[in-house]
């Protein structure tokens, strides 16, 4: 019986190494979804006013454009292509992804929480990765910047934010359709 | 150069806030359905509204508004529509938007980063293939 099942000792000292993981934890800011949002909100504003993401408007933040303007510009430079890029981008990408890489990078590690899995299957969320960028490309800008050209009062914003939400419900639906059947 | 400085600086902020709020502009919509939970439905709204707000704000105080944006063709309407609603099903299905990919991506999601190579190499994708594409076959 001893055999089959782990024993006491192995699983307190199991949920004690678990526990001594916890406490490693140097600091890690408490942030609500709430507060990311308003700092992320002023944030996409004052780049485009001050800090020169512009043209195109309400350019501030988007991880769909920004990383094509990261990676077009990258290869037009060293394959001596000419695709695309965003006259934001003209001199220098923008390099929103790297830095929201980095961030994450600090706070994962800072606060513990980093640690290699592998949820999905790689091959899939590939193919999710390659659709979204190009259906984000079609209409203009990732979730982040569908919602910002809204704010800025373009009418294709709403638009492509609406297209948006009813992407998710129908997306929901049939995600929860699938776990119950 | 100042906008790749500034959106480096703006990138780290927003990862590491994004990092400890689990923050994903589409998981927002996905929780409320499924279980009525608003917890990143109000960062959602939260940045729509200060975007909302700051917008005309900070246009005072630069004396330039974002904008004139013309009225487009229905082709384009329907071009946003389909795009919009792409970008909402996959990331749905991918579990999580963009955003919240590079977040997981940093905290060694394999999947994830498995997800950001498609990104970048779907925008080589559409700018050497799909848009020339819909450019020849669209009117």
């Amino acid at each position: 019986m001893n055999r089959v099942e782990p024993s006491i000792d192995e699983v307190t000292t199991a949920a004690m190494s678990e526990g001594r993981g916890a406490s490693k934890r140097r600091w890690a800011l408490r942030v609500t979804a709430l507060q990311l949002g308003i700092v992320a909100g002023l944030l996409a504003v004052i780049a485009g006013a001050f800090f020169e993401v512009r043209p195109p408007e309400a350019y501030g933040l988007c991880m769909a454009c920004h990383a094509r303007d990261l990676v077009t510009w990258t290869t037009n430079r060293f394959a001596g292509t000419h695709l695309a890029v965003a006259p934001a981008s003209f001199v220098f990408p923008v390099l929103t992804t790297i830095g929201v890489l980095l961030g994450a990078l600090l706070a994962a590690t800072t606060s513990g929480e980093f640690r290699w899995s592998n949820p999905d299957n790689s091959f899939k969320t590939f193919l999710y990765g390659a659709i979204v960028m190009n259906a984000a490309l079609i209409a203009g800008g990732c979730s982040i910047r569908l919602l910002l050209r809204s704010a800025a009062g373009d009418l294709l914003g709403v638009i492509g934010f609406g297209g948006m939400v009813a992407g998710v419900t129908l997306g929901t639906f049939w995600l929860r359709w699938r776990a119950i059947r | 150069m100042t906008a790749a400085i500034a959106t480096l600086i703006i990138g780290v902020i927003l990862g590491y806030l994004g990092q400890r709020s689990r923050m994903c502009f589409v998981g927002g919509i996905r929780d409320f359905i499924l279980v009525r939970d608003t917890y990143l439905l109000r960062g959602l709204v939260a940045f729509g509204l200060t975007a909302w707000l700051a917008f005309p704000l900070v246009g005072l105080l630069v004396g330039s508004h974002p904008g004139p944006f013309g009225f487009s063709d229905t082709v384009t309407v329907l071009l946003t529509i389909v795009g919009g609603f792409g970008v909402g099903y996959f990331s749905t299905l991918a579990n999580g938007c963009p955003f919240r990919q590079h977040v997981l991506a940093s905290q060694g999601v394999r999947s994830s980063i498995a997800y950001l190579a498609g990104f970048f190499a779907g925008a080589l994708i559409f700018h050497t293939w799909v848009e020339r594409v819909l450019l020849r076959l669209l009117p």
